[in-house]
């Protein structure tokens, strides 16, 4: 494979940055984040207040891609009223 | 009585090994009807795939009995966990071929011109010295591996295939990658770029 052919699109390096600005000292990582992603479904549904531990999720769902797919379908199921 | 009914931790616990099995076989259910709502229109899920995903879910939600602090309804919960175990597995399967070998060998190269153009956020000279800030900070501050890490994410690669890449457990990767970033974000400000003028670069 050549570098060049390898080369980053806008997005991808955008992508990047916008990791950085979202970068905190102290984050939850994807086990705690599923710990708690069904509270965290829950209380953004009832349209309640996010404590600490929540506002921690809401940052790592911003960043991490796949827990945010599952967090998506998780509101699906919800909304679905299962 | 509805899912919303039964006490779900204790219904699992019981004793009585007539009631422990209804409560898992109800559950089940939820699980997968759960599921099938979910993974809807995917052409990768059969209904084989589903029972599958919900069976394995179970003793997930089993496993981690303990774990359930009553923080939001069981169901919910458990619905999280095999939601994590089906995309775990769909993801695992998409990308099985992936050759871990050339990405870290990419990965060496991810601070280079050729891989981050110096323009590649726009022409004008505060986003051509962010990319160059950054493309130093690559180069400088992360290892091969925190490198490959970055490149894979970028490729959209699964968390469990950086997990392998990285040759680690899933908490040492994200700490790992966790510390690419504030290596990195350190940097930037090092060289006196803030979030809003990283924000600016993005308003494009
Ligand atoms: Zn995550």
């Amino acid at each position: 494979m050549k570098t060049e052919d390898q080369r980053l699109s806008r997005e991808q390096v955008g992508s990047i940055v916008t990791m950085l600005r979202l970068t905190t000292d102290r984050e939850l990582n994807c086990s705690e984040c599923l710990q708690h992603v069904g509270e965290y479904a829950e209380t953004r549904l009832a349209g309640k207040p996010l404590d600490e531990i929540l506002a921690g999720i809401e940052q790592h769902l911003e960043l991490c891609p796949e827990c945010r797919e599952e967090f998506l379908a998780l509101q699906q199921i919800l909304k679905a009223g299962l | 009585m509805t899912p919303n009914e039964i006490n779900w931790p204790a219904a699992l616990r019981a004793a009585d090994s007539a009631e422990q099995s209804a409560a898992m076989q109800t559950l089940r259910e939820v699980l997968q009807n759960g599921l099938r709502i979910a993974l809807h229109g995917r052409g990768d899920v059969s209904e084989a795939h589903l029972e599958d995903f919900a069976q394995e879910s179970l003793l997930r939600v089993l496993d981690r009995l303990d774990q359930f602090a009553g923080r939001s309804k069981f169901t919910t919960w458990a619905q999280a966990i095999a939601l994590n175990t089906a995309f775990t597995e769909l993801r695992r399967k998409r990308w099985h071929d992936v050759s871990l070998d050339a990405l870290l060998a990419n990965g060496d190269h991810l601070a280079d011109p050729a891989m981050i153009a110096d323009d590649v956020l726009g022409a004008d000279e505060d986003r051509v010295r962010l990319v160059t800030v950054l493309r130093q900070a690559i180069e400088q501050d992360l290892t091969t591996k925190q490198r490959a890490a970055i490149l894979g994410e970028l490729r959209e690669m699964p968390f469990d295939q950086i997990v392998e890449l990285l040759g680690t457990s899933r908490s040492a990767a994200y700490k790992m990658l966790h510390d690419a970033r504030r290596a990195l974000k350190q940097r930037l400000q090092e060289a006196g770029i803030t979030g809003a003028d990283i924000q600016n670069a993005f308003n494009l």
